[in-house]
């Protein structure tokens, strides 16, 4: 399973909703029930899936699918 | 100079023409710098114009010492800036509060020492400034937006009058780049400002000077009433905040908007709302989301391991900071941890009422939505009882007292005879005189039929008759408006945010 796939199947399970695609250019707004206070939860459960931990600036930083994809795979390799 | 006021039209049509007379992007900038410092002078307070300077060039360094330096020294440029930047603030706002309060602790345990009072001053636009200077700050930290090379365009993002005194709080990304200048004149921008700046006028003076009528006399001598004068007034209130606010903001948006600068809008329909959350949404945005992106989101983050318990302990801290914001009392402190206990109630229950509505199947019904409206607004003007009642007993005196005594039998038959029954029971004092009545009535369903037709019907798409028929019968309502207005006491005049 490639990262992203691993990803998308942790946003299908936070969002409850099998049928989220994801693009690196996925933003908040193409995802129902993708807001300020989910959003921790899902930072969360990212973590504990690929057993890595961001940093407050680096979290701040994501604006999309993209640039989280792109730390999970600078910490993974 | 309030936007209300003969004095600021005059200020306005000569920037205006000014500006649009010069081409040249350089002598533009120093025009509206010169304008931003007369309109800040004009307030009668010039240290004020020192607070601003100040927080300027602190931001200014510090802004660009953040973008160089590599990341632990970043950090702390960061906190340095952020502090530096909030000391005038605490200082004019915060301290006087703060120490009074020190002293009566100390004379209550007998010390007979006791710490300096500075003076309660006026700080008239420095909490919006100083939150647009921290946002700048942070994104540059952030790396989501680059330090302003020049100092004079960084003056203007920080000090551009439109936008001084109330906001809207704007972000660097968003109006840094439209400080070039040099836009070609565009007719129809600089239009639909003007009509947007005298649609907040009607706002204003038509329908959130005429409820404050009403709301005004109650909450001096909240004691006098009981039962529906109380409720009048406290519902009354929530409308009135809004259009003073929302009217304001269009007015800022309207001015900025001729000369050619897009502002960000603040409200979006709030009492639509359909949680508290989505309140939040579009009640004073640009604030909203300053206190979510640099208060709640990293706390939110920092606990996040506590799951949905890490999100309501962010959210009670992020609202009372907002309270806290709008000033050191008790009142403005209670309004907001209501609000973050509204808030962090539905995110520990939320899964719960979505079990029931679904039981109930009322799920996605227009049912649901409108009780979901109701509720939401009613738990807001609940809440701003605290924030516009003159201390916290008042408020809780209103609350006690809002169905006690209702005097609605009496008050029914005073509708019918307008209006001396209900003046008689001094119910609603002096402001049922006849011609307010009439003319706030106008003015309501004028606002609700512009406001649902806005929707539908882009007005510079009508025939130019239509069109024009529409600014007229605007103005006429407003001119109508200041020939019967009994609002020239100055307090009702000034917009309700000023003091924050």
């Amino acid at each position: 399973m490639s990262t992203m796939d691993q990803l998308t199947h942790v946003f299908r399970e936070v969002f409850d909703d099998p049928g989220i695609e994801l693009t690196p250019e996925t933003t908040a707004n193409d995802i129902a029930g993708w807001d300020s206070l989910s959003h921790s939860m899902l930072i969360l459960a990212v973590e504990n899936e690929f057993k890595i931990r961001f940093g407050m600036k680096e979290i701040l930083g994501f604006k999309n699918v993209g640039d989280l994809l792109k730390s999970i795979q600078t910490k993974t390799s | 100079m309030v936007f209300t006021s003969a004095t600021f039209l005059i200020f306005f049509i000569v920037t205006f023409l000014l500006f649009h007379l010069i081409k040249k992007p350089s002598l533009r900038m120093a025009l509206l710098i010169g304008a931003n410092i007369l309109f800040y002078l004009s307030l009668g307070a010039p240290y004020l114009l020192l607070v601003l300077g100040f927080v300027t060039m602190v931001s200014f360094f510090f802004g660009n010492w953040i973008q160089k330096n590599p990341d632990p020294l970043k950090k702390r440029f960061l906190w340095a800036g952020i502090i530096v930047d909030l000391i005038p603030l605490l200082g004019i706002r915060y301290l006087p509060v703060f120490n009074r309060h020190v002293n009566e602790l100390l004379s209550a345990l007998k010390v007979s020492w006791a710490v300096p009072v500075p003076p309660l001053l006026i700080s008239i636009g420095v909490s919006f400034f100083t939150f647009q200077a921290i946002s700048y700050l942070i994104d540059i930290y952030l790396e989501t937006q680059e330090a302003e090379p020049s100092f004079w365009k960084f003056m203007l993002y920080m000090s551009f009058f439109p936008k001084l005194l109330q906001g809207p709080i704007e972000r660097a990304g968003d109006l840094l780049p439209q400080l070039s200048l040099d836009q070609p004149f565009d007719y129809g921008l600089v239009r639909s400002g003007f009509l947007l700046f005298t649609w907040g006028l009607f706002k204003k003076i038509m329908i959130a000077d005429r409820l404050a009528l009403i709301v005004n006399p109650v909450f001096a001598n909240v004691h006098a009433y009981s039962g529906l004068p109380l409720i009048l007034a406290v519902f009354f209130f929530a409308f009135q905040i809004y259009f003073d606010f929302s009217g304001y903001t269009d007015m800022a948006l309207g001015v900025a908007q001729a000369f050619q600068i897009r502002l960000t809008n603040n409200f979006n329909s709030p009492y639509l709302a359909t949680n508290i959350s989505d309140f939040w949404r579009r009640w004073h945005i640009t604030f909203s989301r300053w206190i979510l992106d640099y208060i709640f989101k990293p706390l939110q983050l920092s606990w996040r391991k506590n799951k949905k318990y890490g999100v309501a302990l962010a959210l009670i801290i992020t609202f009372f900071i907002s309270g806290l914001w709008h000033g050191p009392q008790l009142g403005f402190i209670i309004w907001g941890l209501l609000h973050g206990v509204y808030m962090a109630s539905s995110v520990i229950l939320g899964p719960w009422t979505k079990k029931v509505y679904w039981q109930l199947k009322l799920e996605k019904t227009w049912l649901l939505k409108i009780w979901q409206i109701f509720l939401t607004f009613n738990l807001v003007t609940f809440a701003w009882i605290f924030f516009r009642a003159n201390s916290a007993q008042d408020a809780l005196y209103i609350i006690t007292h809002l169905f006690s005594n209702l005097h609605i039998r009496t008050c029914l038959s005073g509708f019918l005879q307008l209006p001396a029954a209900c003046q008689n029971l001094q119910i609603l004092p002096g402001a049922l005189a006849f011609e307010n009545q009439l003319i706030f009535l106008a003015s309501v369903i004028f606002y609700i039929f512009i406001a649902a037709l806005g929707k539908k019907i882009n007005l510079q798409n009508l025939a130019a008759g239509f069109r024009w028929g529409a600014y007229f019968a605007i103005l006429a309502v407003l001119l109508l408006g200041f020939l019967f207005m009994e609002t020239k006491d100055a307090s009702y005049q000034n917009f309700l945010y000023f003091k924050f």
